[in-house]
């Protein structure tokens, strides 16, 4: 998908006045644009594989609430004078994305299904949340409201994925472990205090991190609450905490 | 399984058949970053690089509390017919992750929160019994109500073995060091709190005389009296700095932030139990010459297996499957198949109570632990042995 606009694009303007703090918004934002963008994308492949017809229509209609969500994301950068840039091939969203891909090859529903809410979708809804809680006005409003709706994707997804489970725990465990090794060692390295391997592809400057503590956030806040929030999904799912403890200890920091 | 078996196995058993159930849980906390640190490289594994403490003091704060390992005990009973028979129970050591530098009431409300869903870990583990460890029995120990819906699990403070073997390693250090406790003056600071006035109560029956230091004044009242009426002779202050010169023999059941400043006035020939927790007096840093040993350690004679193997990592003494009185409890409680709420509330621990859970914590070989402080064993004929003076167990 190309990006909404161009990365290079230098920020909107509403009159001649700029908060001090919307071009870290910008960047915040964008992360958050691109990661509905993936999402409205994943379902959308996910609709490919469904054989069932009420589950073809559940899955087009989460990819179109996650296209609102990104335009609801894109309207807040409007509103504090900046465009929202995406990039769905940024590094590490275009390994997520991949990862989703090979469960669709698979066809493999239930796999999809992890990925996209058990995993993506703890992180978007811990940090969501949390950006909720510092963002002034209707820019918090949006992220809280999408917070919630992330959610309830969750609560759908679970009773799906305790059924599964139930048929029998070590297979689907397993499968948890094996998708967690790939697609949350990439979050982790996306989530990291520090950009170690080089720029996001997504921040419009420099990297956004360093500049959090001006907005009243900061990275090791969005990680420790991102991992909280996947621990508490997996222990809803009944995975024994004392192993997804080690899978948590043993990411990449 | 641990090998310091003693006598012939003729029979051998579990508590509970089905491999699936729990019989017990622990929980706990780590009492340092150090120790945090080493919990966290059991879990990332050898092929992996440790996390920098920057990093842990980033991560550990956020981790939800869970089980952090399985844990298999033993002990071996012996019948009054002579037959050996060697039992086994299973639990869990479940970690509130509360960082060892938020103990103080700043963070009252969130450690409570951790406690609790702590609990409602056990409970979800289907634990029969569990056993409130360090930090959060001091937490909860006045509150059960706080703890979550419990149907089938039972709670205990594990204070009452606690006391027992506090009161066990007071008789000993004055045994080695030739002390007669009967002409002591005993001072318990923490008094009120629950481990303190079982203290007072087991002890003042043997001492010449109990000085009493706690920060409620009502409750120093209260034990005072208590005392007084057995024939005890009693005196109370809330600043221990009062009468602290005076004490031959000293219990400090209080947590202290800052411990050398509160004893600087014991007498030098002293003997001291630090029963705190964490525990944190040093005989050598903070009052030279003064015979320190931590007290209420226990040690299980039948051994004890960590899966992972989190030996030397959670139980971190210089002395092989030594562990907190008050988690001895709930696995003594459990051998013996007894899932009841042994210690619970304030100020409930009594001589009868205590000599109860000491007989049934020695039927399953669960005895006071050697004696030892940071500088390492306290006794001299005890086996040397690495010191590190925290520990979760």
């Amino acid at each position: 998908m190309e990006p909404v606009i161009g990365m290079d694009c230098p920020p909107a303007m509403e009159g001649n006045f700029l908060s001090p703090t919307a071009l870290i918004w910008q960047d915040i934002l964008a992360q958050a644009m691109t990661g509905e963008l993936i999402a409205a994308m994943n379902y959308t492949s996910l609709s490919q594989i469904c054989d069932d017809p009420g589950e073809i229509a559940d899955a087009l209609e989460h990819a179109q609430g996650e296209r609102g969500h990104a335009a609801a994301f894109a309207a807040e950068g409007r509103r504090i004078g900046v465009d929202v840039p995406n990039n769905v091939d940024a590094k590490h969203w275009k390994r997520l994305r991949e990862a989703f891909l090979r469960c669709v090859a698979d066809r493999d529903f239930i796999g999809c299904l992890i990925v996209q809410e058990i995993m993506l979708e703890s992180f978007a809804v811990a940090s969501y949340a949390r950006v909720a809680r510092v963002a002034a006005g209707s820019l918090g409003k949006t992220f809280a409201a999408i917070a919630a709706e992330e959610e309830e994707h969750i609560d759908h997804a679970m009773e799906i994925l305790r059924r599964e489970r139930a048929l029998d725990r070590k297979r689907f465990d397993d499968k948890v472990h094996r998708l967690h090794l790939d697609v949350m060692t990439t979050l982790s390295e996306m989530m990291a205090r520090d950009c170690r391997t080089g720029h996001c592809e997504v921040c419009h400057g420099s990297c956004v991190k360093p500049s959090l503590f001006e907005v009243s956030l900061s990275a090791v806040e969005l990680r420790g609450a991102s991992l909280q929030q996947y621990l508490k999904t997996l222990d809803m799912l009944g995975l024994p905490g004392e192993v997804t403890l080690q899978w948590v200890a043993q990411l990449p920091v | 399984m641990g090998s310091s078996v003693a006598g012939v196995v003729s029979r051998e058993r579990l508590i509970s058949d089905d491999s699936d159930v729990i019989d017990f849980a622990l929980i706990g906390h780590q009492e340092s970053w150090k120790a945090a640190a080493d919990v966290l490289a059991v879990l990332r594994g050898p092929e992996r690089t440790p996390l920098p403490d920057d990093e842990i003091r980033d991560i550990l704060p956020w981790i939800p509390p869970r089980a952090v390992c399985h844990v298999e005990i033993g002990s071996t009973c012996v019948s009054a017919d002579g037959v050996t028979s060697r039992v086994r129970a299973r639990g869990l050591y479940i970690d509130t992750f509360i960082p060892s530098d938020r103990l103080d009431s700043a963070y009252l409300h969130e450690n409570i929160a951790r406690v609790r869903a702590a609990a409602a870990c056990a409970i979800r583990a289907g634990a029969k019994i569990v056993s409130l460890g360090g930090f959060s029995s001091i937490l909860i120990e006045g509150n059960f109500e706080l703890l979550p819906e419990r149907h089938a699990t039972v709670f205990t403070t594990g204070n009452t073995l606690t006391v027992g073997f506090i009161v066990q390693g007071v008789r000993k250090m004055c045994a080695l060091e030739d002390r007669d406790l009967r002409a002591s003056t005993l001072l318990i600071v923490g008094a009120t709190g629950d481990v303190g006035s079982g203290c007072a109560r087991c002890l003042a029956p043997l001492v010449r005389r109990v000085l009493l230091s706690a920060r409620n004044l009502e409750r120093l009242h209260r034990l005072a009296a208590e005392l007084e009426a057995d024939g005890v002779e009693v005196e109370f202050a809330t600043d221990v700095r009062r009468f602290s010169h005076e004490a031959d023999v000293v219990i400090c059941a209080a947590s202290l932030a800052t411990p050398s400043f509160l004893l600087s006035r014991i007498g030098p020939d002293a003997i001291v139990c630090d029963a705190g927790y964490p525990k944190n007096l040093s005989a050598s840093a903070q009052m030279p010459g003064v015979r320190v040993f931590f007290g209420g350690l226990g040690q299980i004679s039948g051994g004890m297996r960590f899966e992972p193997d989190f030996r030397g990592i959670l139980n971190r003494h210089p002395f092989p499957d030594v562990v907190h009185g008050c988690l001895l409890e709930g696995m003594a409680l459990a051998l013996e198949g007894r899932f009841e709420p042994f210690s619970q509330g304030r100020g409930s621990i009594t001589p009868e109570r205590v000599a109860q859970i000491e007989r049934i914590a020695a039927r399953h070989g669960i005895h006071l632990a050697p004696l030892y402080n940071a500088d390492g064993p306290v006794e001299v004929d005890a086996d040397a042995g690495k010191c590190v003076a925290s520990s979760a167990f």
